[in-house]
């Protein structure tokens, strides 16, 4: 990566003020939105996009640093519903507190699950991540005692009875946003730290990494109990919104590649890819389901959205943006390369002079 | 238990044990000429199911002679898939990739038979639907026992193409190794497109012989895919005779365990034995070093 200062050119800094703008632009409009939002199912469906964006930014703690594409992290999060809702309902502990409650616990039972799982890599990893799933769509629907079975599992509502639909949903709007950001956050934070070069490392080159002296297995482990906690309060936060939890629902496949296909469109080296991603597809999902009603269709319309995607879009939308910029970016426009040979040259002095520097303060 | 019922049990386990060989073995082949891991493989086996189930409501006649058509045409749909679809993705993030292309087309199917036929569970009527042999006390039905044949035929005769024909031997040489046979001018690439078209075939004649004994609904293909991705992790991907002898015991202890446990959690048993070998042996028990990488 060049260093900004010294090859930053008025193009640079032009894009850099139209990214500060459409991001200050995107986030005062998703805070204004409860309150343009014209009716409370409008409403609704944000929070169910806004939940499907905080479902996949928790992903991506996986998927974007490791490059292990898990389909089972619906397994997280409806350990993470459940949980939550067990804890309300048999421990009666109050509800933010289950929701903590019940995502540390699903941290925890990610350990030995990421254990035998990232043991293997690449095909026989998603074979696992779907096994995972499915497992627990029997026990869930079978241990009819603890989870309700097919009956499903009536969540109590963390809010009091005189709070009214619309104004539940906004709250729950909130909540998720602020629960997107501080994964975010905490995403943000891995990527600009050692522990986050090691962790793309893996995905570049596992073998390599491990030659190199990145405990590669530690790592993996490491995010992966982090993705499955914050997928876990996505799962839980849900509940507590939903209200009502059925496992075909909860641990459904479908839950998982959502989270993978809005990560993937959304480009899963970004920040804000899954974010970006979700909006999309949680749309569109909800679109097809309106448009197509009953019917099966809009299982169609994901499948042929997901294999385009695959096919023709493979590093997402942001990444397909950025390519576009470079395109008309006025100094690069014909070289593939990062920079000139000049600019090279006058680089490497650059950086030979900066390291002579501390030597001759030491000295 | 009664030693009928166990008796009983193990030979149910063992014929269901032949259809998960047979579908075992089409998912190894896919991932032998490409490392590609078929999420539709069971998705285009309820697809089967589902028109020798149409093909006996329009026509009348066995569901059986619906394998005359079902059969080239699934090899057909195989070897375009795998030329025009698979063979685009970039080698690097193939593995992942193909996972979730065939993940789509495998929702994209699922979507369509319940868009055509409706969410409704289908059942084959047929003459013998209800007959069943004794033997030493056990009844074991006919359908099952076709289901069977037709499952041990296929594999009979998929083994004999790949060793005793020259089509075969190009086909292990390409698993193999792919640049060396290309070397040797064996046209890779239209192999692994015909490779492909085999894996489907075996699931046209599982499907078929699937709907013969079973109640079919579009999402059924979720409870197939689980157990049969389970079966070849842990014979070992990539080797036939791993996933054949992993689905004969895998299907042996499901049928015994459906007596005490019923069928629900019997069908944890397939998880339970994935997650054990990935604890004991991460590339499955006949699979080489090669296996655990994809």
């Amino acid at each position: 990566m060049p260093s900004a200062s010294s090859t930053r050119t008025g193009f640079d800094t032009a894009l850099l003020g139209i990214k500060g703008l459409a991001l200050v632009a995107a986030g005062v409009l998703v805070l204004a939105f409860p309150q343009l939002a014209p009716d409370a199912f409008i409403l609704s469906v944000g929070v169910v996009i806004a939940s499907y964006a905080a479902l996949a930014v928790s992903w991506n703690f996986v998927g974007g640093f490791t490059g292990y594409i898990s389909l089972g992290h619906a397994a997280y999060s409806g350990l993470g519903g459940y949980g939550t809702a067990l804890l309300i309902l048999e421990a009666g502990w109050n509800p933010w507190l289950s929701l903590v409650g019940s995502a540390v616990a699903v941290g925890v039972l990610a350990l030995p699950i990421g254990f035998a799982s990232l043991r293997v890599r690449g095909a026989s990893f998603v074979i696992v991540s779907i096994a995972l799933v499915l497992i627990l769509l029997l026990v869930s629907q079978s241990w009819s005692d603890v989870t309700g079975g097919s009956n499903g599992l009536r969540v109590p509502r963390p809010f009091g009875e005189d709070v009214l639909r619309p104004e539940q949903h906004e709250r729950f709007f909130y909540l998720h946003v602020g629960l997107i950001v501080i994964a975010l956050a905490v995403w943000w934070a891995i990527d600009r730290s050692r522990f986050g070069t090691g962790l793309k490392a893996i995905r570049e080159d596992e073998d390599k990494a491990q030659a190199l002296g990145v405990p590669t297995f530690a790592y993996k482990l490491t995010v992966f109990v982090i993705s499955a906690f914050f997928t876990a309060l996505a799962g839980g936060m849900y509940a507590l919104w939903f209200g009502s939890l059925d496992p075909i629902f909860q641990f459904s496949i479908l839950v998982g590649s959502y989270m993978v296909l809005m990560s993937l469109l959304g480009g899963i080296r970004s920040l804000l890819g899954p974010v970006v991603g979700a909006v999309i597809v949680g749309y569109s999902l909800e679109y097809f389901k309106s448009a197509y009603g009953d019917t099966q269709f809009h299982l169609v319309a994901l499948g042929l959205l997901l294999a385009l995607v695959v096919l023709f879009m493979p590093d997402g939308v942001l990444p397909a943006l950025g390519s576009l910029v470079d395109r008309i970016r006025p100094d690069k426009a014909t070289s593939i390369r990062e920079m000139t040979a000049a600019e090279l040259v006058e680089k490497n002095k650059e950086i030979d002079e900066a390291r002579r520097e501390p030597e001759e303060v030491s000295r | 238990m009664s030693g009928s019922l166990l008796l009983q049990s193990v030979i149910l386990g063992l014929l269901l044990g032949g259809l998960y060989a047979l579908l075992a073995a089409g998912l190894t082949l896919y991932f032998g000429v490409m490392r590609v891991v078929m999420i539709a493989h069971s998705a285009f086996l309820i697809l089967a199911a589902y028109l020798a189930w149409w093909f006996q409501r329009e026509t009348g006649l066995d569901p059986l002679l619906s394998l005359v058509v079902t059969v080239p045409l699934f090899f057909v749909v195989g070897f375009v898939m795998q030329r025009l679809l698979l063979a685009r993705l970039r080698p690097a993030t193939l593995t992942m990739m193909s996972v979730l292309l065939t993940f789509a087309i495998a929702l994209t199917i699922e979507g369509l038979l319940g868009y055509v036929f409706s969410g409704t569970q289908r059942r084959i009527q047929l003459d013998y639907s209800g007959s069943s042999l004794e033997v030493f006390g056990a009844n074991i039905a006919v359908v099952k026992l076709i289901a069977f044949g037709l499952a041990a035929v296929a594999l009979l005769g998929l083994w004999a193409l790949m060793k005793l024909t020259r089509f075969g031997q190009a086909l292990r040489a390409t698993i193999q190794h792919p640049e060396a046979a290309r070397l040797l001018g064996i046209n890779t690439d239209r192999i692994a497109g015909f490779g492909f078209g085999l894996g489907l075939a075996t699931a046209a004649i599982g499907g078929t012989a699937l709907s013969l004994d079973s109640t079919i609904y579009p999402s059924l293909h979720w409870h197939w895919i689980g157990p049969l991705m389970a079966i070849i992790v842990i014979g070992g991907l990539g080797s036939i005779p791993g996933a054949a002898i992993a689905a004969m015991l895998l299907g042996v202890s499901q049928s015994l365990l459906q007596v005490p446990l019923g069928t629900t959690w019997a069908q944890t048993v397939f998880y339970i034995a994935l997650f054990a070998t990935l604890m004991v042996r991460p590339q499955g028990f006949f699979g080489g070093r090669l296996a655990q990488r994809f």
